[in-house]
C-alpha cells in the first residue's frame, strides 16, 4: 500500500472519535423515544433524556442545540424509519389491502411514540408537525395511487380519494389516540386493524 | 425501543422523500440526492420558491389542506432537511 492511499484511507474512514460522537448521539435519541415513549413529549426534558442515556446532562447540548432541535430529531427517526417501511413493503403496483397492511404494521411497530406524537402534536416544534403530515401526505398519497387503479378496474366506488385518505387517516388516528380505550393493556393495532381494514375496505366497494 | 430498520432506500436530501423506483429521483437519475418534485430532469435541486410551492402542492393535494396552512408547514420542513438548512 503506498503512502497516498494510507493517506486517502485515513481521510475515508470514520476517526475514532468520530464513531463515539456517532454513538452518542444514537444513545441520546434512543433514550429519547424510549422517554417519550413512556412519559409523552411534555415528560421528555433533556435532564430526564440525558439520565436514561448515562450521559451528562450538557452532553445532550453538543449533539442538540435546544431541545426543540432534539424533539424534531425524534419524529424525524420515527417519520423516516415509518415512510422506508412504507416504501419497501410493498412493490411498484401495491394493491389497497397491501397499502393498508404495510401502513397497519407501521403505526403498530411504532404505536406508543406515535400515539404520544398525534396527542401533542399541536405543542411540538413547527417542524415535528409537519414532518408528521409529510408522512400523512405519503400514505395518502399511496392509498390514492392503489384506490384509483380499483376504481379504474370498477373494483371500489369513484368516490373523493383525498377525503377517502382522510377518513382512513383519522380513523388509525382516532384509535390509537384512544389505544388505553380500544385495547388496554395491548396493542391497539393489533387488537383492532383488521377490522379497521375490513370495515374501510367495505366502505369504498360497489 | 429501537428503530431497526435499516436505511433500504434513500431519501430526498430536500424534502426526505423516500426513493425507491428510478420515477421517484430527480431526472429518473438513481444516483440524484433528491426526488422527482424537488429536482429538475438533471437531478439537481430546484430553487427554493420552487421547491416550497410544489411541497406544499403536495400536501393540499393528498390531505385537502388549507394552502396557507400547506405552505406553512411545507416552510416548517424544509427548513430541518440537509438541502435547505440555513436557509432563510
Amino acid at each position: 500500500m503506498s503512502n497516498n492511499s494510507v493517506n486517502i484511507h485515513a481521510t475515508l474512514l470514520p476517526t475514532s472519535r468520530t464513531r463515539q460522537r456517532d454513538a452518542t448521539r444514537r444513545q441520546l435519541v434512543q433514550a429519547g423515544l424510549r422517554i417519550v415513549a413512556e412519559r409523552g413529549f411534555a415528560g421528555a426534558t433533556t435532564a430526564a433524556i440525558a439520565e436514561a442515556s448515562g450521559k451528562a446532562h450538557g452532553t445532550v447540548f453538543v449533539h442538540f442545540r435546544t431541545r426543540d432541535v432534539l424533539v424534531d430529531e425524534l419524529v424525524a427517526e420515527i417519520g423516516k424509519t415509518m415512510s422506508q417501511q412504507l416504501a419497501q413493503a410493498s412493490n411498484d403496483s401495491p394493491e389497497l389491502p397491501a397499502v393498508l397492511d404495510s401502513h397497519l404494521a407501521a403505526l403498530g411497530q411504532h404505536e406508543v411514540f406515535y400515539a404520544r406524537l398525534l396527542c401533542e402534536a399541536s405543542t411540538l416544534p413547527d417542524a415535528a408537525r409537519a414532518r408528521l403530515f409529510a408522512l400523512q401526505s405519503g400514505i395518502a398519497w399511496r392509498l390514492r395511487t392503489a384506490y384509483e387503479r380499483e376504481v379504474a378496474r370498477g373494483t371500489a366506488r369513484d368516490l373523493d380519494p383525498v377525503v377517502l385518505a382522510n377518513m382512513w387517516i383519522a380513523l388509525t388516528n382516532h384509535y390509537l389516540m384512544n389505544r388505553d380505550l380500544f385495547a388496554p393493556g395491548a396493542s391497539v393495532i393489533g387488537a383492532r386493524g383488521n377490522e379497521l381494514k375490513a370495515q374501510w375496505l367495505a366502505m369504498i366497494r360497489p | 425501543m429501537t428503530t431497526g430498520t435499516p436505511d433500504l432506500c434513500p431519501s430526498c436530501g430536500s424534502c426526505g422523500f423516500p426513493m425507491r423506483s428510478a420515477d421517484d429521483f430527480a431526472g429518473g437519475k438513481r444516483d440524484s440526492a433528491y426526488c422527482s418534485t424537488c429536482g429538475d430532469e438533471m437531478g439537481r435541486l430546484k430553487p427554493y420558491d420552487e421547491v416550497l410551492s410544489a411541497n406544499a402542492a403536495y400536501l393540499v393535494r393528498q390531505q385537502g389542506l388549507d394552502p396557507g396552512a400547506a405552505r406553512g408547514l411545507a416552510r416548517a420542513l424544509l427548513a430541518s432537511m440537509p438541502a435547505w438548512k440555513g436557509h432563510v
